[in-house]
């Protein structure tokens, strides 16, 4: 009962007007919302009557309450937003010399000999960041000189997935297991050791998907994809006490690495070296019968031979 | 034996109510009274637009000679237009080779843009702002203008096309490098801001080539 009745005390006469009883009143309508959540399904009418003492009014307050719900949301997203988003906290990372870039670079590619005391990690982002759109780069350069078609997606979007998933993933893992391991590593440093690490990937695919020879790649991911990676074991090993916790930590890294490397490759690259190599040769023998050991180049143009005339029969 | 409401009978002298007798002497001159400034007052539209082709034709030859010294200030206004012309100006020549892509011209540019502001705010010590980045790389998207009208004609796959694409992607990013160092006064880091523009103009010359 009491419906006809206007209930005073229920009636907020600051109604959003009033800057000082703001606070108290978006606590008493949050609540007020979360017991409507709960009761939602089965209390509606009671919580009505229990909010405002009279049910004709509850529309305009109640478009003035979401008035000021908004606005209130409203400064709390932007006082996260500007404490979390600030990528000021990033800018020390990116303060670095065209000289100290380039250091870095030939340096993740020599393995350090002394393990036996911690070695020092450069905590740059910029580095590897630039490393990475570079890998990003050369894999959409190999996906379109072989005409990989990606059905769900778009080839950028798998290029950028890949490579980032690679760098952020893979560094998060290991910082765990170093976590783990009670390696002394950051995940600044991870990321740096990572993405320097990726320098090596970006040397071979680069050579390797314009130079169409597996023995060729499989040198290259043998010496120059093994360098980076014993540089980075090597770095890792420095700064972990304990054989079994060096044999995880590094093992695993080591296996991911080259197997991402070998995945690159294999996965983004179809290279379909016959027709490929027939485009190049400049005569085209009529089919005939060799043997497998002959050079590469005729040995292709046989394959494309036999492909293209049962295709066409 | 229509139907006629008593009150319509009444009515039948025409109205002669004076709401509304406008002025008889109506001229511009008397139209200050009412608007704040009249006709040739007003602002030329291009100004108003703040479209000047003086300060476009001066950032498209500063784009255009590599070895031109750039004016700092001349980024201080940012200026959008030149730059969507430019962009359609790159879809349509890629449309006149037979690739319909506008939308990976517009989203790329989007994403570098933004790309690019995040390091360049990083990277200097006083900020920049959004429409700056994207005016600069905008012009400086003119070198891969000239690329793609050239793969209208002629095929860029052979090694004549890989040297012109190195060559020409590296005049976009100089020029882009130069004006970002010389408005942001970062000496000794133009490599570090030319080889992301190198990357971003990099996908653009993909785009013209395959």
């Amino acid at each position: 009962g009491g419906s006809a009745v206007i209930d005073m005390e229920n009636m907020d006469d600051t109604s959003g007007s009033s800057f000082e009883d703001m606070g108290e009143m978006h606590q008493r309508m949050k609540e007020e919302e979360e017991e409507e959540a709960e009761g939602e399904a089965g209390a509606a009418e009671e919580e009505d009557g229990e909010f405002l003492g009279m049910k004709g009014l509850r529309g305009q307050l109640g478009r003035q309450v979401a008035d000021q719900m908004w606005q209130v949301g409203k400064r709390q997203a932007s006082r996260a937003f500007s404490l979390y988003a600030n990528i000021d906290i990033l800018r020390p990372y990116f303060d670095v010399e065209p000289v100290q870039v380039r250091a870095r670079l030939l340096e993740s590619m020599i393995p350090v000999k002394m393990i036996n005391f911690p070695q020092k990690i450069a905590g740059e982002l910029y580095g590897p960041l630039m490393l990475v759109f570079t890998l990003v780069a050369i894999l959409l350069h190999g996906m379109k000189t072989s005409d990989t078609i990606i059905r769900e997606g778009t080839l950028m979007g798998t290029a950028i997935g890949t490579c980032f998933g690679y760098w952020l993933g893979v560094s998060a893992f290991i910082y765990f297991l170093a976590y783990l391991c009670n390696a002394q590593i950051t995940m600044v440093q991870m990321l740096s050791l990572l993405g320097y690490g990726l320098f090596g990937h970006c040397i071979t695919l680069f050579v390797t998907y314009n130079i169409h020879f597996h023995s060729l790649f499989y040198i290259f991911w043998l010496v120059v994809g093994g360098l980076s990676t014993l540089r980075m074991v090597a770095v890792l090993v420095s700064r972990t006490v304990g054989h079994t916790q060096r044999l995880i930590l590094c093992g695993t890294l080591a296996a991911l690495h080259m197997l991402f490397l070998l995945y690159l490759h294999f996965a983004y690259h179809k290279v379909v070296e016959g027709i490929l190599d027939t485009l190049e040769g400049p005569n085209m023998p009529p089919f005939q019968r060799v043997a497998r050991d002959i050079p590469v180049v005729s040995n292709a143009v046989l394959n494309t031979t036999t492909k293209t005339v049962a295709l066409t029969l | 034996s229509a139907f006629v409401p008593p009150e319509m009978m009444q009515q039948q002298q025409p109205y002669t109510g004076q709401i509304y007798q406008p002025s008889p002497a109506y001229t511009p001159a008397s139209a200050q009274s009412f608007y704040g400034s009249s006709f040739e007052d007003e602002p030329p539209l291009l100004e108003e637009l703040g479209i000047n082709f003086d300060h476009i034709w001066q950032k498209t030859l500063t784009v255009l000679h590599p070895l031109k010294v750039a004016d700092g200030s001349i980024m201080n206004e940012t200026d959008l237009a030149g730059p969507m012309v430019f962009c359609l100006a790159f879809g349509a020549t890629l449309l006149l080779a037979g690739k319909i892509q506008f939308g990976y011209v517009y989203g790329i540019s989007a994403i570098g843009c933004l790309g690019m502001f995040c390091l360049l705010n990083l990277m200097s010590m006083t900020g920049v702002s959004f429409g700056c980045v994207a005016s600069v790389l905008g012009y400086c998207l003119l070198p891969m203008i000239l690329l793609s009208t050239f793969a209208v004609v002629f095929s860029l796959q052979g090694v004549l096309g890989i040297i012109l694409t190195a060559g020409v992607i590296g005049w976009c990013s100089f020029s882009a490098s130069k004006i970002f160092i010389s408005a942001l006064a970062m000496e000794g880091q133009q490599l570090l801001v030319a080889y992301p523009c190198a990357l971003l103009y990099g996908v653009f010359a993909l785009i013209s080539v395959f």
